[in-house]
């Protein structure tokens, strides 16, 4: 963008010219090979079918991986896998919210501090921070305890391995990612509109409702999109809270690759997860595009 | 402002960051824990931690873990500098092209680029270890890389560079002595950013390592869904402070505001662009 005004070199020799058009190879390769090919590979495997007894693929333009997707334990995976992830976008709003706004209130060194203390946990291992939720939400952890002590969870009830411990741990490795844009837009209305609305009689609420509230929009989308995308092709926090018991479609999809074998379904598996994932992208994008024109 | 009474929001403030520090204080602080059950406090030890370094799965896991993250990032650094100088001259749909493919790298979910690198590799049955693992970093690492040095080349004018070529430097020299110096600060974030997310990388590891490789998250899952030992809590927070410590260097490197610009270098893409 900025560079684009730039004068054109004194002298284009040739060799330098193919010289600079050299510099992308290495990506371009990189990406091709490791990138491109595989998932082109997967599309491909996702119309072919698998010979039970040889393993053998065969390719063929069948619909039949995806018509099986269709099989209600599948299609009752899936929804409850989007499930957690809406649950944990929402829980990371409303926790995210209050959180973003004492921070965009505060200033100099209080609103560094802040934004450091959001941002050091998730410089820690994701591993650990999973499986730290491990030793809570077991049967005689804090968590387990305090939820049964304030009678929110019946005493005999389980919480690891359940959605809720999935839905906490996703909440709590992503809620980062949902503070820092809501941040970020909060800090960017201009605070004369906050006073011209409550000179004008506007109560508090009314304030939030009809200025602060529109105005971080933007920030609300791409956090929901920062939380809600990586969450639904979560593999890590599943397998270490969820157990065997309570899988998501990540895991699913894995599963078909790593312990079944059946290579084409896992490809119609994850086709589907990336044709959602990419929908929900396009569909958020052209909503943010508009917005931005609009402010 | 009022000193006297914390607001409701800045009491829930002060909650959030009990709930997003207690899980992991809880981790380290067991990991010096005498009690072998775990259940109360048995007494200060180290010795879970001796237990996990005389431990040789830790130690080569260990090792394939740096190995690993250090190739990743040096191959990542090469792509993300010449990709980034690339795009400096690009035409405007060629550079369009790059930072859809760059996007793309970073967005798609690592479940499924992972396993469409596993099924290709299995198809033309290459074998699993090290350089595949390191194959499937790459691609998403580069991607983190080609956006912190894109951000500097933004900031960059060119008249060094062409006075540098003006008073007779050859291109190589032009970049050795101009343009490598003033990308410095952007590639050495943009490395330590890559060794932490390679280092703390799970999902790629696992799939991608087949059981000639293994790294220490990857070892890490096994042992918690196998038993949880205080062993395993000493490994986790050496693991967690290797991964906070890269990543506090690069908070250094960088000014303290720049670095939550950095980890949300996935929200530039979104928020700006789409001109008129």
């Amino acid at each position: 963008m900025a560079s684009s005004a730039v004068t054109p070199p004194r002298r284009p020799h040739r060799w330098r010219r193919v010289g600079r058009g050299a510099l992308i190879l290495p990506g371009l390769l990189w990406t091709l090979a490791f990138f491109v090919a595989p998932l082109a590979l997967m599309v491909v495997y996702s119309f072919g079918q698998i010979d039970i007894i040889t393993f053998k693929t065969t390719f063929g333009w069948t619909l039949e991986n995806y018509r099986q997707l269709n099989n209600d334990i599948y299609i009752h995976t899936i929804i409850r896998s989007l499930e957690m992830s809406a649950g944990a976008t929402i829980g990371c709003l409303l926790v995210g919210c209050p959180v973003a706004y004492t921070i965009a209130r505060s200033r100099g060194r209080v609103q560094t501090l802040l934004l450091l203390g959001v941002m050091v946990p998730f410089w820690t291992s994701f591993v650990v921070r999973t499986y730290a939720w491990v030793n809570l939400l077991s049967n005689d952890g804090l968590v387990t305890r305090a939820l049964h002590a304030l009678r929110l969870e019946s005493e005999s009830a389980q919480i690891i391995y359940t959605p809720m411990a999935v839905t906490i741990g996703l909440i709590y490795t992503y809620l980062p990612l949902m503070i820092l844009p809501l941040y970020v837009a909060l800090e960017r209305i201009d605070t004369q509109l906050v006073q011209a609305a409550s000179d004008l009689g506007a109560s508090r609420f009314g304030v939030f409702r009809r200025v602060v509230f529109p105005l971080s929009m933007p920030g609300v989308i791409v956090g929901c999109i920062l939380v809600g995308v990586p969450a639904t092709g979560e593999y890590v926090i599943p397998a270490i809270l969820g157990g065997d018991k309570t899988l998501m479609y990540g895991n699913v999809v894995a599963n078909q690759f790593l312990r079944v074998g059946d290579y084409p379904f896992g490809s119609a598996l994850a086709v589907t997860l990336m044709s959602l994932v990419t929908v929900f992208l396009v569909a958020t994008r052209s909503r943010l595009a508009r917005m931005e024109e609009i402010t | 402002m009022r000193r006297s009474l914390p607001s409701p929001t800045a009491v829930f403030t002060g909650l959030v960051f009990v709930f997003l520090y207690l899980p992991i204080a809880i981790v380290v602080l067991n990991s010096f824990n005498a009690d072998s059950a775990l259940i109360g406090w048995g007494g200060f030890t180290g010795k879970w931690y001796s237990h996990a370094l005389s431990d040789q799965r830790v130690r080569g896991d260990f090792v394939t873990s740096v190995e690993v993250a250090l190739l990743a990032t040096g191959i990542s650094l090469v792509i993300a500098v010449s990709a980034g100088l690339w795009g400096r001259r690009a035409g405007p749909r060629a550079r369009r092209l790059l930072d859809a493919s760059t996007y793309m790298r970073i967005v798609l979910p690592e479940v499924v680029t992972a396993l469409a690198l596993f099924l290709i590799l299995r198809r033309y049955d290459v074998t699993l270890g090290v350089p595949t693992i390191v194959a499937g970093h790459v691609v998403f690492n580069s991607a983190y890389a080609t956006l912190i040095i894109q951000a500097r080349l933004a900031t960059m004018t060119e008249v060094l560079e062409e006075a540098a070529a003006d008073l007779g430097a050859p291109p190589r020299r032009v970049f050795r002595r101009v343009t490598l110096p003033l990308l410095m600060p952007a590639v050495i974030v943009a490395a330590l950013l890559t060794l932490s997310f390679s280092f703390d990388d799970l999902v790629t590891s696992l799939f991608l390592g087949g059981t000639n490789a293994e790294t220490l998250p990857v070892l890490l899952l096994g042992l918690i869904r196998l038993h949880v030992t205080p062993e395993v809590n000493a490994i986790a927070s050496g693991v967690t402070t290797i991964t906070l410590v890269t990543f506090a260097l690069s908070a250094v490197v960088i000014s303290l505001r720049g670095a939550a610009g950095v980890r949300t270098a996935r929200i530039e893409p979104l928020m700006a662009e789409e001109p008129a």
